[in-house]
């Protein structure tokens, strides 16, 4: 070997021991440095990508589309009224819960995004949207979609309105859930290797005599500070007892094919509802 | 040579760019034309193992930069104690640089002239890249999962992205010409014949 091949094959290990021993701040930093540079290329990347999903529907479906259009325009105004109603209700809930002494309720505001590229890596199941550090969006705070929980906010890039959101189907994004009517909670993840098929969503650590029968609804818990109470993850497709647990497998109620619009969340007061738990 | 090193340096960059504006393809199990790996294989064929370890470092990391997703669950947390493993960062220089050493093995055919010997291995590089990485995040993770929709997703970006490779031997062909950077020795081409 030449001199100088061993030289740079020395620097070469010794980088990759730097590189790999780095913390996970200075590889966040990093990853922020990276995504301020290459923002503008990302950003229209992602609108070429719009651009031509959009014409790709509108020449498949531009009569459907229209059609969806009034229909969605009749259900917004329908929805703008029952959320009036939810309001009314909502305040008069506060009202007598502090005449009664409990805890408010956390606020729950939500932050609407669009979806502006879906898949952007081989292996980890992500979306990057619309709003980020500029629009007050945080990391690991909740994602949710039109039917309930999508993921969580993995990466925002610092002076950018743009986040990356983990979605549910990824395995490494767990949450805390319980099975609705029952005292069952379990962690439910996405499972791997699941491409070009609808997604199911796996839910571990339940007891191997569960009383779980498919339909179920499944809610997250909102232990572990990460995720609200109650919001809806899916519903059990099947149930498997184990040797020493039970595993479910869990039908999604977003639907991740066509994800469009998402609600970033605000992060739950995890202080307020522990309490509650212990009370 | 080092005007070529740097020319290439300067497609890597490119690539990065280009990767941008490159989606997943539904129709084909979300399968994608992987620019960045490709100019990296394409160019470490052309060049040193010195050149090409140094190229592997700045691919891996970049690559790393963009596609890693954070640690998951919070230190301390009660309820997600067994969060789902994710790779170091890091691990692709040694995947780019493990196919760089690959793409090395069949330099004296390429010195011969034979690109399209190298243009197929490139498929094949890719193929054995992406498997590795499925093959890591399942060693990490542990429970073996190997499914259709991974060998076949894996099987068409290979093909999409070795489609391309052709193009990228002919840009680095004329960058060679430009720095005055000897790839191609016919000599040897003509001494085995004769």
């Amino acid at each position: 070997m030449k001199p100088l091949n061993l030289l740079i094959l020395l620097g070469f290990l010794a980088g990759m021991v730097w590189v790999i021993t780095l913390s996970e701040g200075s590889v966040r930093s990093i990853q922020a440095s990276y995504y301020r540079t290459i923002a503008p290329f990302v950003k229209g990347g992602s609108q070429l990508e719009l651009k031509a999903n959009a014409f790709l529907r509108e020449v498949e479906y531009s009569k459907d589309l229209e059609e969806r259009l009034h229909r969605t325009e009749l259900e917004f105004g329908r929805l703008g009224a029952i959320e009036g109603q939810l309001r009314e209700l909502e305040r008069e809930n506060n009202e007598l819960n502090a005449a009664l002494d409990f805890k408010r309720r956390t606020e729950f505001t939500v932050t609407a995004a669009r979806v502006i590229r879906r898949q952007p890596s081989t292996w980890w199941k992500t979306i990057e949207i619309d709003r980020g550090a500029m629009s007050g969006i945080g990391r690991q705070v909740p994602v949710l979609a039109s039917g309930g929980l999508a993921g969580k906010v993995d990466r925002v890039t610092p002076g950018r309105d743009e986040s990356s959101v983990i979605l549910l189907t990824d395995e490494s994004c767990q949450v805390s859930v319980q099975v609705e009517g029952t005292p069952e909670v379990g962690i439910v993840s996405g499972q791997r290797g699941q491409i070009g098929e609808a997604p199911l969503l796996r839910l571990r650590y339940l007891s191997k005599d569960a009383p779980i029968r498919p339909g179920m609804k499944v809610v997250t818990t909102g232990r572990g500070r990460l995720f609200h109470p109650k919001i809806l993850v899916g519903t059990i497709e099947s149930f498997e007892p184990g040797a020493f647990d039970g595993e479910a497998l869990v039908k999604p109620s977003v639907d991740f094919q066509n994800l469009t619009i998402v609600f970033v969340t605000s992060a739950p007061d995890n202080t307020s509802h522990e309490r509650k738990e212990e009370e | 040579m080092i005007g070529y090193l740097v020319s290439v340096l300067c497609m890597v960059l490119t690539a990065i760019v280009l990767q941008q504006f490159m989606p997943a393809i539904e129709g084909l199990y979300d399968a994608r034309i992987l620019i960045v790996p490709l100019v990296f294989l394409c160019s470490s064929v052309t060049v040193s193992m010195g050149s090409m370890l140094v190229l592997a470092f700045i691919c891996g990391f970049l690559w790393d930069a963009q596609h890693l997703p954070g640690v998951v669950a919070d230190l301390g947390n009660t309820v997600y104690t067994r969060p789902a493993e994710m790779l170091r960062f890091g691990y692709s220089i040694v995947l780019y640089a493990s196919m760089g050493f690959l793409m090395q093995g069949i330099r004296p055919l390429f010195r011969e002239g034979k690109w399209h010997v190298s243009a197929l291995l490139t498929g094949v590089a890719i193929f054995l890249y992406l498997f590795a990485e499925f093959m890591l995040i399942t060693f990490v993770r542990g429970e073996f999962i190997l499914t259709r929709g991974i060998m076949l997703k894996i099987s068409f970006c290979a093909l999409l992205t070795m489609l391309f490779s052709p193009l990228v031997f002919w840009v680095l062909f004329k960058f060679a010409a430009l720095f005055n950077h000897t790839i191609r020795y016919d000599g040897l081409k003509t001494r085995r014949r004769a």
